[in-house]
C-alpha cells in the first residue's frame, strides 16, 4: 500500500515529494475534493496535493501532509479507515516543547515507574477511538518509550518513558507532528488518585458480583428444602460456607455504604446510606446469630444481593458522570500551565504559572492565552476576550491597557507587565462569583432527601415498636418478626427506584449529546416551565456572516466579495469565517495583517485593503468592514450574526412542550428585535448585563416558575448557576460549562427539547418505580408486622420488586436522537 | 450427601481463582480504557516487534 507514496524513509517529514500545484482551482475541480484529506477542513487557494493509492488527495497545509505521509509510511494507514471523524489540523509550526524536559515540570507531573518516568497529559483533537489507536502505535515506536495508553473518551494520554534513552520533548514532538498538542493535566496526584479510586470501585463491584452469585446459589439450596429433609449438620455446613462467602461482600464491597452510614450518623442526618447499611448489617448479623444458635432461617443472600445491586446502580451513574466531567476538564485546558517570562537581559524562559510574580514581564505568541492580569507593554495588540465577556471579536488594546488572564492574544505577539496573579486575577474572581451563585441554588433538590430521612427514621422507630410489641405478646417470635419486617421493608426497590432510573437516563442523555454534570439537573429540567435563552453563541452562531453589501464606484458587489474572500482566505483572521462560503478564483499574494486595523494584499495586480474605515478606505470608523485601496472606498460590508439553522425548530418544539420562551441578550435592542421576529419569541430583553439576567431569572422564580437557562459565555456563568437548571453550549466558555448542570456537546439546539422530554420520561418512570416500591412495602409491611410473612418469602418479594424497578428503568435507555438540520 | 464435602470446597476454590484473576486484571489496568482496544483487533498485518507484543498481550484480555 505504501508504494503509492513516493517518499523517503519514515523519519523524514519534509514533503519534498509532494506535488505542489499552483493553479489550485483547476486541480481542485479536476480532483473533486474540497476538504483536506487529513483534517477535513476546507482547502485553501493553493492546497498541497499528493497521490494516495492512485487518488489525488488535497491537503490544507504542509503540516497535515507531513502527518499523513508519516502515518502512511509507518504502515498506520488503517487510521484513515478506522476513524469516524476527521483529524485535527496540524500546525506547520510546532509548539515549543522544550518546557516538557524541565526538571520542575517533571517533578510536579511525572511519577517514577520501573525503568523510567510516567506522565499523564491532556490533548485536544483526539476525537475518536482511532485517534487513540494512532497515538498508541505512533508513540510506541519512539525508542525509549516504555508504554503508552491513550484514552479518547477522557482525552488523556499516559506515557511511560526512559529519560536516559529519550527526552520527553522528542516523544511529544511526534505527537505534535500528528496534530495533537500536549497540555499539562491538572495535577498528576489527582489523576492517579482518580484512577485508583475507579479501580477500587471496580474491584468492589466484581467481588460483590461473584460473591452474591455464590451466596445466592448456596442459599437457594436452603430455601428449596421446603419440608426440612436436610440433615442438620448439612444445613449448618451450608450456612457456614455462605457466611464465609457473604462476609467480604458485606464488609469489603459494602464498605462505601457502611462509611456513608457512619458519616450520616455522625452528622445526625440519616439518609439512604443509613438504610442500606442498616438493612445489610441487620440481615447479615441476624443470619450470623441464627447460624450460631441454629435458628430457623438465614438471610445472607438478601445482604449480598442488596450490596451488589446497589453497587451496580452507583457504578453506572458514576461512569456517566465521570465521562461528562472529564470532557469538561478537557475543554478547560485553554488556561496555560506555563508562561514565557522575559528576563531583565531580554532573554526568555518558560516558567510554571505559579512562579510568575507581580512586576514580571510575560510574552505571548499570537494564539496563546494570557497567563495573568497585566498591563500591555507593546504599542498595540489584539485580544480575544470571549472567555470573560462573551464578545467574540478581538478587542484592540493600546499600550498601558489592562489585559486579563484567560484572554487570547491574537494576530501579533504581545508583552505584558504582570499586575495580578493567581486568585487575584479577574478570571479567578469570576470563578468565585460562579461558586457563590452555586451555593444559592434553589433547595428543591433537598426535599427528596428529607423525605428519605423521615422514612428511615420512621422505619427504625416502627421496627423497635414491633419488636417490643411482639416481645410482650409472644417473646419467642419477636426476633423473627422484626427481622421479617426489616427484610421486607428493606428498601431495595425504594432505593433502586431513583438511581437505576437516573443511571439509565444519564446514559441516554450522553448519547443525545447532553452531558449531565449534576444529578439534580435532570429533576429540575423535567419540572421546567420557562426557558431563558442567551442570544450570541446560543441561538446564533459565534462566527459572523456577511449581511448587507454596499458598493461605491466601478466594482460590482460580487467582485468585491470575491477579492475580499481571496484576501481573507489564508489570513487566519477571525472574520475569515464569514467569507469561507464565498467561492473565489482569485488568489492573493503579499498578505499582511495590520493588528487592529485589517489586512492588505495584492489581488490581480492591485493592492487592496480590508478592515476598519480609516485604514482601508480613508473613511470614518463605523464598526463595519470597509474594502478599498487605502485612499478610496470600493465596498462596505456589514457583518451579521447567523441564526443557528435549528434554532427555530428547537424553539417551536420547546413551546410545543408547554414551555415559555424568554430571550435575554447583552446586545442592542435592534439586533434582539430582529431575532425575536425571526424566531417568534414574545419576551425579549436587550442590553442585559449578567446581573440583569440573574434578576430576570430570580423574578421568574419568585413567580413560582421553574427556570432553565441556556447560555454559552462566561458572562452567563452566574445566571447559569442561579437558574433552576442550566445548559451550556459545548463550544462556549469552559467556565460557563462548569457553572452549568448540563453541557450540550452536539452542536444542535434540537437536543434541548429532546433532553426535556427525556427528563420528563425519567420523572414519570421514577414515579412509577416509587409507586411500585411503596405499594409493595405498604402491602407487605402490615403482613410482616402481623407475623404473616416468613423472611424467605419477604426476600423473594424484595428481589422481584427490585427486578421490576430495574427493568422499568432500563426502558429509558431507548432514545431516538433528533436529526440535526444544520 | 458426602459428595458435598468435596464439591463445595471445590466451588469455593473456583470462586477464589475467579476473584484472584479479576483482581489481577483490574490491577493491570485491563478495565481502564473500554473504548480504544475495541478497534485494536481490527488491524494486524504488521510484523510484531518485541514491544508491540507487550501491548497486544496487555490488551487482548480486556
Amino acid at each position: 500500500m505504501a508504494d503509492a507514496w513516493t517518499l523517503g524513509t519514515a523519519g523524514s517529514f519534509r514533503p519534498i515529494d509532494a506535488l505542489i500545484v499552483d493553479c489550485a482551482v483547476d486541480a481542485i475541480s479536476q480532483v473533486g475534493v474540497e476538504t483536506c484529506y487529513h483534517c477535513g477542513e476546507a482547502l485553501p487557494a493553493s492546497p498541497v496535493l499528493l497521490d494516495v493509492d492512485g487518488n489525488i488527495k488535497g491537503f490544507c497545509c504542509e503540516g497535515c501532509l507531513a502527518a499523513a505521509q508519516w502515518i502512511r509510511s509507518s504502515d498506520l494507514g488503517d487510521y484513515y479507515r478506522l476513524r469516524s471523524t476527521a483529524g485535527a489540523r496540524v500546525d506547520v509550526e510546532l509548539p515549543d516543547l522544550a518546557v516538557w524536559d524541565r526538571d520542575d515540570v517533571l517533578a510536579d507531573h511525572a511519577f517514577p515507574v520501573t525503568g523510567g518516568l510516567e506522565i499523564t497529559l491532556l490533548t485536544d483533537g483526539m476525537r475518536c477511538a482511532a485517534c487513540a489507536w494512532l497515538i498508541d502505535r505512533a508513540l510506541q515506536r519512539v525508542d525509549g518509550v516504555l508504554d503508552v495508553g491513550a484514552n479518547a473518551v477522557t482525552g488523556r494520554i499516559r506515557i511511560a518513558w526512559d529519560p536516559a534513552g529519550v527526552a520527553l520533548s522528542s516523544v511529544l514532538e511526534r505527537l505534535a507532528l500528528l496534530g495533537y498538542r500536549p497540555y499539562l493535566a491538572s495535577g498528576a496526584m489527582q489523576e492517579r488518585e482518580k484512577l485508583a479510586e475507579r479501580r477500587r470501585w471496580l474491584l468492589r463491584l466484581g467481588i460483590a458480583g461473584l460473591g452474591a452469585m455464590q451466596t445466592m446459589m448456596l442459599s437457594e439450596a436452603l430455601y428449596l428444602d421446603f419440608n426440612h429433609h436436610m440433615a442438620l449438620y448439612t444445613r449448618d455446613f451450608f450456612r457456614w460456607v455462605t457466611f464465609l462467602v457473604c462476609t467480604p461482600v458485606v464488609f469489603y464491597s459494602g464498605w462505601p455504604f457502611l462509611l456513608g452510614a457512619w458519616r450520616e450518623w455522625r452528622e445526625r442526618h440519616p439518609g439512604m446510606d443509613t438504610l442500606v447499611a442498616g438493612s445489610t448489617l441487620l440481615a447479615y448479623l441476624a443470619s450470623a446469630v441464627e447460624t450460631v444458635r441454629g435458628g430457623a432461617h438465614v438471610w445472607y443472600d438478601a445482604a449480598a444481593m442488596f450490596v451488589f445491586l446497589l453497587l451496580c446502580a452507583r457504578m453506572l451513574e458514576q461512569r456517566a458522570r465521570r465521562i461528562a466531567s472529564s470532557q469538561v476538564d478537557a475543554l478547560a485546558r485553554a488556561r496555560p500551565a506555563l508562561a514565557v517570562r522575559e528576563r531583565p537581559d531580554g532573554t526568555r524562559e518558560s516558567v510554571p504559572l505559579t512562579v510568575l510574580q507581580i512586576g514580571d514581564v510575560a510574552c505571548m505568541a499570537a494564539g496563546e492565552a494570557v497567563p495573568a492580569d497585566g498591563v500591555l507593554l507593546d504599542e498595540q495588540a489584539m485580544f480575544e476576550e470571549a472567555l470573560l465577556t462573551g464578545e467574540s471579536h478581538p478587542v484592540a488594546k493600546a499600550q498601558g491597557a489592562q489585559v486579563f488572564a484567560g484572554t487570547v492574544c491574537r494576530e501579533t505577539p504581545a508583552r505584558i507587565e504582570i499586575t495580578r496573579v493567581g486568585s487575584a486575577t479577574r478570571l479567578s474572581q469570576l470563578t468565585r462569583l460562579v461558586e457563590q451563585a452555586q451555593a444559592h441554588r434553589p433547595p428543591l433538590a433537598r426535599v427528596a432527601d428529607r423525605v428519605g430521612t423521615w422514612f428511615v427514621v420512621a422505619l427504625l422507630i416502627a421496627s423497635v415498636a414491633v419488636f417490643i410489641g411482639w416481645r410482650i405478646h409472644e417473646p419467642s417470635r419477636a426476633f423473627e418478626v422484626t427481622l421479617s419486617l426489616l427484610v421486607i421493608s428493606c428498601p431495595c426497590a425504594l432505593s433502586l427506584a431513583v438511581p437505576a432510573a437516573l443511571a439509565a437516563s444519564h446514559g441516554a442523555l450522553a448519547r443525545l449529546g447532553v452531558l449531565s454534570l449534576r444529578a439534580e439537573g435532570l429533576d429540575s429540567l423535567a419540572r421546567t416551565t420557562d426557558v431563558v435563552f442567551d442570544k450570541t453563541g446560543t441561538l446564533t452562531r459565534i462566527d459572523p456572516s456577511i449581511g448587507e453589501i454596499q458598493t461605491f464606484g466601478g466594482v460590482s458587489a460580487d467582485e468585491a466579495m470575491a477579492i475580499a474572500a481571496a484576501l481573507e482566505r489564508d489570513s487566519g483572521h477571525p472574520i475569515a469565517a464569514a467569507f469561507a462560503s464565498v467561492l473565489t478564483l482569485r488568489t492573493a499574494s503579499g498578505l499582511k495583517v495590520h493588528a487592529g486595523q485589517g489586512l492588505s494584499g495584492m489581488v490581480g495586480g492591485m493592492e487592496w485593503r480590508l478592515g476598519r474605515g480609516p485604514f482601508a478606505a480613508n473613511q470614518d470608523d463605523d464598526g463595519r468592514l470597509w474594502f478599498g485601496d487605502g485612499s478610496s472606498a470600493v465596498a462596505r460590508f456589514s457583518l451579521e450574526e447567523r441564526v443557528r439553522a435549528d434554532a427555530g425548530v428547537a424553539v417551536d418544539a420547546l413551546r410545543g412542550l408547554g414551555l415559555r420562551i424568554h430571550l435575554a441578550s447583552g446586545d442592542a435592542p435592534g439586533a434582539v428585535e430582529r431575532l425575536t421576529r425571526q424566531l417568534d419569541i414574545d419576551d425579549a430583553h436587550a442590553r442585559q448585563s449578567s446581573e440583569d439576567k440573574l434578576a430576570l431569572v430570580r423574578k421568574l422564580q419568585a413567580e413560582g416558575r421553574v427556570v432553565a437557562m441556556v447560555g454559552d459565555g462566561l458572562n452567563d456563568a452566574p445566571v447559569l448557576a442561579g437558574a433552576d437548571v442550566s445548559l451550556a453550549m459545548g463550544e462556549g466558555a469552559s467556565l460557563a460549562q462548569r457553572a452549568a448542570d448540563m453541557v450540550l456537546t452536539a452542536p444542535s439546539l434540537l437536543r434541548i427539547p429532546a433532553a426535556v422530554q427525556l427528563a420528563r420520561r425519567t420523572q414519570r418512570i421514577i414515579r412509577q418505580n416509587f409507586a411500585w416500591a411503596v405499594g409493595y412495602n405498604l402491602l407487605a409491611l402490615p403482613l410482616a408486622v402481623m407475623g404473616q410473612v416468613t423472611p424467605s418469602l419477604a426476600a423473594l418479594g424484595m428481589a422481584l420488586s427490585s427486578l421490576m424497578v430495574t427493568a422499568n428503568a432500563l426502558r429509558l435507555m431507548r432514545v431516538s436522537i433528533p436529526e440535526a438540520t444544520s | 450427601m458426602i459428595i458435598l464435602l468435596m464439591l463445595i470446597p471445590l466451588s469455593l476454590m473456583l470462586l477464589a481463582v475467579a476473584i484472584g484473576s479479576f483482581v489481577w486484571a483490574v490491577r493491570k489496568g485491563q478495565f481502564d480504557d473500554m473504548d480504544t482496544p475495541a478497534i485494536d483487533i481490527l488491524s494486524d498485518d504488521r510484523p510484531l516487534e518485541a514491544k508491540a507484543d507487550f501491548t497486544l498481550n496487555g490488551r487482548d484480555h480486556g
